[in-house]
């Protein structure tokens, strides 16, 4: 296996000098095509995955939909109530919703957009500031390579991504018939989102001298232009947004309006600002040192503070800037939350079967809505969960663990000191999450009383905890892999179960759709008492395991 | 066996990741208050025996035991009496070098502040740099600092000063002396002959996770031939009649050959005869030895085993 990479790396770095003979120049460019080659070969599965699963959930959603709107009528009556800030906030301005393009775009539409930008800023990272990071640029670089090639076949593959995703989502809407102009903008605005977002990942990865702050710094900007279009959604009149939409290039794609006016001229925009991204990182890239970043390095202490250098400071110390990111997210969510409850729950309409659906058919609209955003706040906790555990396993890889367990430090404190900071991160993120939803929606309900609600969750979070440790101990390499893909599932399930048109039992056998979706629901212990129980056995294992196995450095 | 001043006591070592076999009955010794050379080519078994003595990774043959304990068992109680470097030193990015060191020694248990001051003076560090911004020989002074500074029993370096600049090397070389002086035991894997041929009492020699040769240093340069070049006035193919010699080349009137330690008198004394114009005799080289050891293409062991009287 590592001598087939070896020898296909050797093959490579032959190419790439063969083909610079035969191009004969030394231009900035020189050995882009075979840049291309490289990223393609490293990626291709990867890149495959990504196009597929998004277009993919053309077909399947339209069919749900078309089944929940077998006629006009029903399409009529569904745009009636469909414009809540609900759907305003999360998914954008139902525009269209008397047609099932129209409808297909509430569902499914901004999904697929912010998931494209993520595609595309953890590309761009990977074969950017991560390669560069790791030395292997300065390897290429040292061959007859042109300074920009490398970057620019990076942005080029990305982009190329979006161009397909973008064509396949097209194609896939005119295959179950939809309207072809609007089919197009579909795609168009998708890959446009994508396009756009490959500028601002560039730049991103120019500023930042390492990966993780490369992705911390384009993710945060991708949550912050979410928040931008959600709150010009929230203060449209009728169905034209306000002018705050201009302020986000989601908001640009989202004025494309496909299966409604289908403008083309924002693509403009969102072309614009993916190409201009892109010029002026390659221009930073001229202008600063190899593997260095635009802000400086400071100097830091002499010496590891007591509580640094002891086994529960090291870990803690070490997810500092992430705990502190994930706490703001949790606090500015939860407020954000907070503040549309009441709002959003006399809106909608309590008679409307459709409305009553999305709440998940509560005593109240208001317990309905904050059911749905302790979930959310969940979900949230849990993802912090899995990637703080998630640091164990870096440590491991990166033989930085060999070097502590080389002191007087036992595997099992070790590893335990890594899962209390996720099992006590994420019971405080749901209470803090739960007080600060009570507090900002000014009496919705006592805050203290909504903490408790959301921290129900917390047993499907050790839930996904301890399958993250059972696959710690038997399967460390592909561990990340499966919890982050079990998560994505779960979320799948717990908040969009109903569109896929799963029964309520299969929702209720997910960690999350097994929790009682309280204020709505009635309290119950029994499904948290067999989460315990199922987390406690699988977490054992996992742990047992771990002391018996070898450590795998990569 | 039943010997309890031994550092390292390794025997029939096994260890097979999935398929690939890495050990193969490995045998290892290091005696109380000895430097151990432990050599090898790339892919031998080195790093993965020193992992096994840290109890990272689970024999699936054979006995090791260091400082008379059991290295999986007794790991953590085990680890306050060793001190380890690795080859490839991986640090915190985003921690100084200085907290590295701090939390290295703490996780060690004890640490001697002022041997460790003195340290980052000899080896030019600065401690409050952050980690990512240091070279790979910077980032082997990290854990070459935190090791010499832990008052450990037993030193276990896996080529310890892959990156250090030739003048660091002095100063690993004068640290580890000093450290030998103060009755401590060391195990250096490493790749630089002269690094061993100073340092070093002992040398064991594996290849393909399997010891080939061991014993002191003094005794295994006896094993080696030694090469003679000679010129005489007949046609030196005549030579060739004289029992002893090996590998001979013949060029006119010069030649050279190899001779057994102990053919050497015979050989000479028979050499004389042809009224030798000029000769030169090298010695063996330890250079040579690892060499032979290490291109052998025949897989088995090779050699006598040496030294084994202690």
């Amino acid at each position: 296996m590592s001598t087939q990479t070896a020898h296909g790396r050797h093959a490579l770095l032959s190419t790439v000098s063969v083909s610079n003979k035969e191009a004969g120049h030394n231009g900035a460019m020189t050995g882009f095509s075979t840049m291309i080659w490289f990223i393609l070969r490293r990626n291709w599965l990867r890149l495959s995955i990504w196009a597929l699963v998004l277009a993919s959930m053309i077909p399947i959603v339209f069919d749900s939909q078309q089944q929940a709107f077998p006629t006009q009528a029903s399409r009529d009556a569904y745009a009636q109530v469909a414009n809540t800030p609900a759907v305003a906030a999360m998914t954008g301005l139902p525009y269209a919703a008397g047609s099932l393009g129209g409808i297909l775009v509430i569902k499914i539409w901004m999904t697929l957009a912010v998931a494209l930008a993520f595609a595309v800023t953890f590309l761009i990272t990977r074969n950017g500031r991560a390669e560069e990071e790791t030395g292997r640029t300065e390897l290429l670089r040292s061959r007859a390579i042109g300074p920009h090639a490398y970057s620019a076949a990076n942005y080029f593959v990305s982009a190329a991504l979006c161009v397909v995703t973008g064509a396949l989502i097209s194609l896939l809407c005119l295959a179950v018939r939809l309207p072809s102009t609007g089919s197009w903008v579909m795609g168009a605005s998708i890959a446009g989102t994508g396009l756009a977002f490959i500028g601002l990942a560039a730049l991103c990865g120019q500023v930042a001298s390492t990966s993780r702050g490369a992705n911390t710094l384009a993710v945060a900007l991708i949550g912050l232009f979410y928040f931008v279009r959600a709150a010009a959604d929230l203060e449209a009149e009728g169905m034209s947004p306000s002018p705050l939409s201009w302020f986000s290039p989601i908001g640009w794609a989202q004025n494309m309006r496909a299966f409604g006016e289908n403008n083309l001229w924002p693509l403009l925009a969102l072309l614009g600002l993916g190409a201009v991204g892109c010029i002026f990182a390659l221009r930073l890239e001229s202008s600063r040192d190899m593997g260095a970043g635009m802000l400086p390095e400071r100097r830091g202490p002499t010496r590891a503070t007591r509580f640094t250098a002891s086994a529960l400071g090291l870990p803690s110390r070490l997810q500092r800037a992430s705990l502190i990111s994930w706490f703001i997210g949790v606090v500015v969510s939860s407020l954000f939350f907070g503040s549309v409850a009441q709002s959003m729950s006399s809106l909608l309409d309590p008679s409307n079967p459709f409305a009553r659906n999305f709440v998940g058919g509560g005593a109240t609209m208001l317990d309905g809505v904050l059911g749905i955003f302790f979930l959310f706040n969940a979900l949230l906790a849990c993802a912090f969960a899995i990637q703080s555990l998630g640091t164990a396993r870096s440590e491991e890889d990166s033989g930085r663990l060999e070097q502590q367990l080389a002191g007087a430090l036992s595997r099992r404190t070790w590893l335990m000191t890594h899962l209390i900071i996720a099992v006590l991160g994420s019971g405080v993120m749901l209470l803090l999450g739960g007080y600060l939803i009570g507090l900002a929606s000014q009496g919705a309900g006592e805050p203290g009383v909504l903490a408790g609600a959301c921290l129900s969750y917390w047993p499907a979070v050790l839930l996904m905890l301890a399958l993250q440790l059972l696959t710690f101990g038997y399967l460390p390499r592909s561990s990340t892999v499966i919890v982050w893909g079990v998560y994505g599932l779960s979320v799948l399930a717990s908040m969009f179960g109903g569109l896929f048109s799963l029964s309520e039992n299969v929702i209720r056998a997910t960690p999350f759709g097994a929790v009682p979706r309280v204020p709505a629901e009635d309290f119950n212990w029994s499904p948290l008492l067999v989460l315990l129980l199922i987390s406690l056995a699988l977490g054992t294992v996992g742990l047992m395991r771990f002391n018996r196995r070898d450590v795998l450095t990569d | 066996m039943a010997t309890t001043n031994s550092a390292i006591e390794v025997s029939g070592l096994k260890k097979n990741y999935g398929h690939a076999v890495a050990l193969n009955g490995l045998d290892l010794r290091v005696e109380t208050g000895e430097v151990a050379g432990f050599l090898g080519p790339n892919g031998a078994g080195k790093s993965t025996t020193i992992r096994i003595l840290l109890g990272l990774l689970k024999a699936d043959g054979g006995v090791a035991r260091m400082l008379g304990r059991d290295p999986w068992k007794d790991a953590v109680s085990l680890h306050r009496d060793v001190a380890y470097v690795p080859g490839e030193v991986n640090l915190w990015p985003n921690l100084t070098g200085g907290q590295a060191i701090s939390i290295l020694s703490k996780l060690h248990g004890s640490v001697d502040t002022r041997r460790q001051n003195e340290l980052l003076e000899r080896f030019e560090l600065d401690p409050t740099k952050k980690a990512r911004s240091y070279s790979k020989g910077n980032r082997q002074k990290v854990a070459l600092v935190a090791a010499l500074s832990s008052n450990a029993e037993l030193l276990l370096l896996d080529e310890p000063t892959s990156g250090l600049d030739p003048l660091m090397e002095q100063v690993f070389t004068s640290c580890i002396r000093e450290e030998a002086a103060q009755g401590r035991s060391v195990l250096l894997s490493s790749h630089i002959f002269s690094e061993v041929e100073k340092l070093c009492d002992t040398v064991t020699i594996i290849r393909d996770g399997q010891t080939v040769e061991a014993g002191a240093l003094a005794e295994l340069r006896h094993l080696q031939r030694t090469q003679i070049s000679v010129e005489i006035a007949a046609n030196a193919g005549e030579l060739s009649a004289i029992t002893g010699i090996e590998d001979l080349e013949v060029a006119g009137t010069s030649a050279k050959f190899s001779v057994d330690q102990d053919q050497l008198p015979s050989v000479l004394s028979a050499l004389a005869t042809y009224a030798p114009r000029n000769l030169v005799s090298a010695p063996p080289s330890l250079e040579e030895l690892f060499l032979r050891h290490y291109s052998d293409n025949s897989g088995r062991p090779v050699g006598v085993r040496a030294g084994e009287q202690s």
